[in-house]
């Protein structure tokens, strides 16, 4: 075996073996998985059943939402001969309860509040005031706030509600009005392909990657660093380097962490993979009905709750987005070439910061000292990172280009413009970047062997940027 | 030149830092299967000499050569070097870290680990390959790094300060290594400040003070070229008859009564008198029972050398 081999061989094999690196290995998986699932969890319409209180001092304006729990209930089609038309609106909630409270019997609005508190049966209380024509509005008393999903929902049975009653009033028709809530969708294509290529959602999964790849330059890279003033703090470097030239020493330590990397990244998708395929249906399964999905057709409004009669049933909505998701990144996203780029960005990147960071740990004597280095090695960094997260929603803006083609921000940047674009129109750019970066960590490794050389055998010295640029020349 | 071409050599080397002149035309030779000591005080390039032999640093001019070859890469695996500072893997364990540093060297995994089994026979260490370094104490540490430096029976072997550290015994121990190895052929540059080993067990010796080579020779030449006319007298009889009996050419340096009767003097000889008129004289005042010359230990030749250099220097640095 080669020299360069047997280095690489021990600093690989030495990491590998640690407990630290296989519990992380194992553990960041599981964590990924279980926050998947309760991420999709908590996105999921609650079951809990509320009782609502509706106190009407119109008695015109609840009438609709009785109407609405009555069908639902009975499954009869018709209940108030009197109006014209029956519930094109939301689809009613079977969690949900509604009493009517009796004012007729001589009780106010007052009174039932005075019981809310000691009335365990009552969750929420919805008051439609009798000025509700020129107050516009309604209110939703609570002891424990609803949630936003239980807020939208009773925000549009009450403007259904009130629809109804201007619609009497008006004397509009069943049909006119049809005719007048008619929505026209907007389709968001692309000329190529004549879809909506959902720019935005690719530029996250891409900077997903680019977070990943920010993870691991920092994780390995520092990991570099540490190996060098390990070596140089316990003094075996002169014995090393009497053997092995102090360039294979340090090429061979970057590399043989880089298969590290690796080799927890392969790890790591393989094991999200299988978690995922096998622990979603079951812990999902039940949720995931899919034929209760099927009636969701397919406009992207989001549902808010002031736009009544929607004609998307909202309680489906949820799972339609979660459904889009799942379709979307099993679909859309070009996961080959996305994953292929990743490895090139990923290695060229940490290449050209792991250098960097091999050079900082031989000028320090210990661990501490190496802030002032690491300032400006970082910053780029997190500067990059940065630059990505506003660029999730125009990943071809000015600073996202210039960003994709320096090669200190260019991994991360890249990758989200990458994502975003699937590489098309990338063209020359994408290729100009990474001859950039391959350009670049040649260089960086050159001048960090150059400090790494003189470094590693310098003790008790305090390094200055000064030093440090004598140390280029000798 | 055949049995004593140098199997190492450095003509006129020159290497210097930034500010600083580590080496300034220093020339050594170092002969097959000598101990060979290299001698000077802190910061007097000691160090950047040894890392031009183990071609860590190049020379900035000069020429090295080793076996009569100029000094190239694969001469790397004939070289056994000890650091001064030196140190191990902490969280390896000794065996594997062994085993590495001997491939390092170029040696074939099954051979390091016979040979490595042997030498951990010998330093009766063989319980240990699977401890790690942080569980040793430091002459055990000690024992680990002597062995990773000769485990490729190297042809010459570099030895920064052998012995710092090492208790009494693991020093005779290893001493007694470094000579074993020499009999079976090595040849060892060893570099110290301690001038008592130097005068057991250096053949020849250089000398470097302030990045120059300001002495170099066979050590027992050395010290006859330094030794001053010092004499010892072991005699019986009266000391008001041993100091009348010569009149001038020598003086008293020192005098120890041992017996009754019985004294050792240390005189030295001035210019132009002879130990022998000396002795003349002295003869019939009293009964000589022996006579040495004086020989200056390593360390006094160090001590003046160095001094004188430097005097030499503050002298040279006021007149200008």
């Amino acid at each position: 075996m080669s020299k360069i081999g047997l280095i690489i061989g021990r600093e690989y094999t030495s990491r590998v073996k640690k407990k630290s690196f296989i519990v992380l290995t194992l553990i960041v998986p599981l964590l990924v998985v279980a926050f998947l699932i309760g991420a999709i969890y908590i996105g999921m319409p609650e079951d809990k059943k509320l009782n609502i209180l509706i106190v009407d001092e119109t008695n015109i304006m609840s009438l609709h939402i009785f109407e609405k729990q009555h069908i639902a209930r009975t499954a009869k089609t018709t209940v108030d001969p009197n109006f014209q038309y029956i519930d094109p609106g939301a689809k009613f909630n079977e969690n949900y309860s509604f009493y009517n409270y009796p004012l007729d019997q001589g009780k106010v609005y007052a009174d039932a509040l005075d019981e809310f508190p000691t009335n365990d049966k009552v969750d929420l209380i919805l008051y439609f005031p009798a000025n509700i024509k020129s107050s516009k509005k309604v209110k939703l008393i609570y002891k424990v706030s609803p949630n936003s999903r239980v807020q939208n929902y009773l925000n549009l049975l009450v403007n259904e509600s009130i629809e109804r009653v201007r619609l009497e009033e008006l004397e509009i028709s069943k049909e006119t009005f049809e005719q007048l809530k008619e929505k026209v969708a907007m389709d968001v294509v692309n000329y190529k392909t004549d879809k909506d290529e959902g720019v935005s959602k690719k530029a996250t999964i891409g900077f997903f990657f680019g977070l990943l790849i920010y993870l691991f330059i920092f994780l390995y890279g520092v990991q570099v660093m540490r190996g060098v003033i390990e070596e140089k703090t316990s003094r075996i470097v002169e014995v090393i380097v009497s053997s092995v030239k102090p360039f294979q020493l340090m090429m061979g330590k970057i590399i043989g962490i880089m298969l590290v990397g690796l080799t927890q990244f392969v790890i790591w998708i393989a094991l999200i993979f299988t978690i995922v395929t096998i622990t979603i249906p079951i812990f999902l399964g039940d949720k995931y009905d899919p034929t209760v999905q099927i009636d969701g057709t397919t406009t992207t409004h989001v549902a808010t709750g002031v736009q009544p009669m929607m004609t998307n049933q909202l309680e489906t909505q949820a799972m339609l987005q979660d459904n889009e998701i799942l379709m979307f990144l099993l679909n859309e996203v070009p996961w080959v070439s996305l994953i292929g780029l990743f490895l090139f960005y990923f290695i060229a990147g940490y290449l050209l910061y792991g250098s960097l960071m091999a050079a900082i740990g031989a000028a320090v004597d210990s661990e501490t000292d190496t802030q002032q280095f690491m300032l400006p090695v970082s910053l780029p960094l997190v500067f990059a990172y940065m630059i990505s997260i506003m660029g999730i929603d125009d990943p071809n803006g000015a600073a996202m280009v210039w960003c994709s083609e320096i090669p200190f921000t260019s991994p991360i940047v890249m990758l989200v413009r990458f994502a975003a674009t699937g590489g098309e129109g990338l063209g020359w750019q994408l290729i100009l970047s990474m001859a950039l970066i391959i350009l670049t960590f040649i260089a960086t490794t050159w001048l960090a062997a150059k400090i790494y050389r003189t470094g590693i055998l310098m003790y008790g010295k305090k390094v200055t940027y000064k030093e440090l640029f004598k140390w280029l020349k000798y | 030149m055949t049995s004593t071409s140098p199997i190492f050599s450095a003509q006129h080397v020159h290497k210097s830092y930034a500010q600083h002149v580590a080496l300034n035309d220093v020339s050594v030779e170092v002969a097959p299967q000598s101990i060979y000591g290299l001698l000077g005080p802190n910061g007097a390039g000691k160090t950047s000499l040894i890392r031009i032999i183990n071609q860590i640093t190049a020379p900035d001019s000069g020429e090295v050569y080793m076996n009569g070859e100029r000094l190239q890469p694969k001469h790397i695996e004939m070289i056994g070097y000890l650091p001064e500072e030196r140190g191990l893997y902490k969280k390896m364990k000794i065996g594997e870290q062994a085993l590495y540093l001997a491939q390092l060297k170029g040696m074939s995994k099954r051979d390091a680990k016979d040979s490595l089994s042997q030498w951990f026979k010998k330093f009766e260490i063989e319980g240990w390959w699977d401890k790690k370094v942080e569980e040793l104490s430091k002459g055990m540490a000690q024992k680990v790094q002597f062995i990773t430096t000769v485990i490729h029976r190297p042809k010459l072997l570099i030895l920064d300060e052998p012995f710092s550290g090492f208790d009494p015994i693991n020093a005779n121990l290893i001493k007694q290594e470094i000579l074993q190895l020499r009999e079976e052929g090595a040849t060892v540059i060893f570099s110290t400040h301690n001038m008592a080993s130097v005068e057991e067990i250096c053949d020849e010796i250089t000398l470097i003070n302030k990045s120059k080579n300001i002495l170099s020779g066979k050590v027992s030449q050395i010290k006859k070229d330094f030794a001053g006319d010092m004499y010892t007298i072991h005699f019986k009889g009266n000391v008001v008859a041993f100091a009348n009996a010569v009149w001038g050419g020598w003086e008293l340096v020192e005098r120890k009564q041992i017996g009754e009767h019985e004294f050792v003097a240390t005189i030295k000889i001035h210019d132009g008198n002879t130990l022998n008129n000396y002795l003349k004289g002295v003869l019939e005042a009293i009964e000589i029972v022996g006579v040495t010359k004086v020989m200056p230990s390593m360390n006094d030749i160090f001590i003046k050398v160095v001094e004188g250099q430097t005097a030499i220097n503050s002298t040279q640095n006021g007149a200008e």
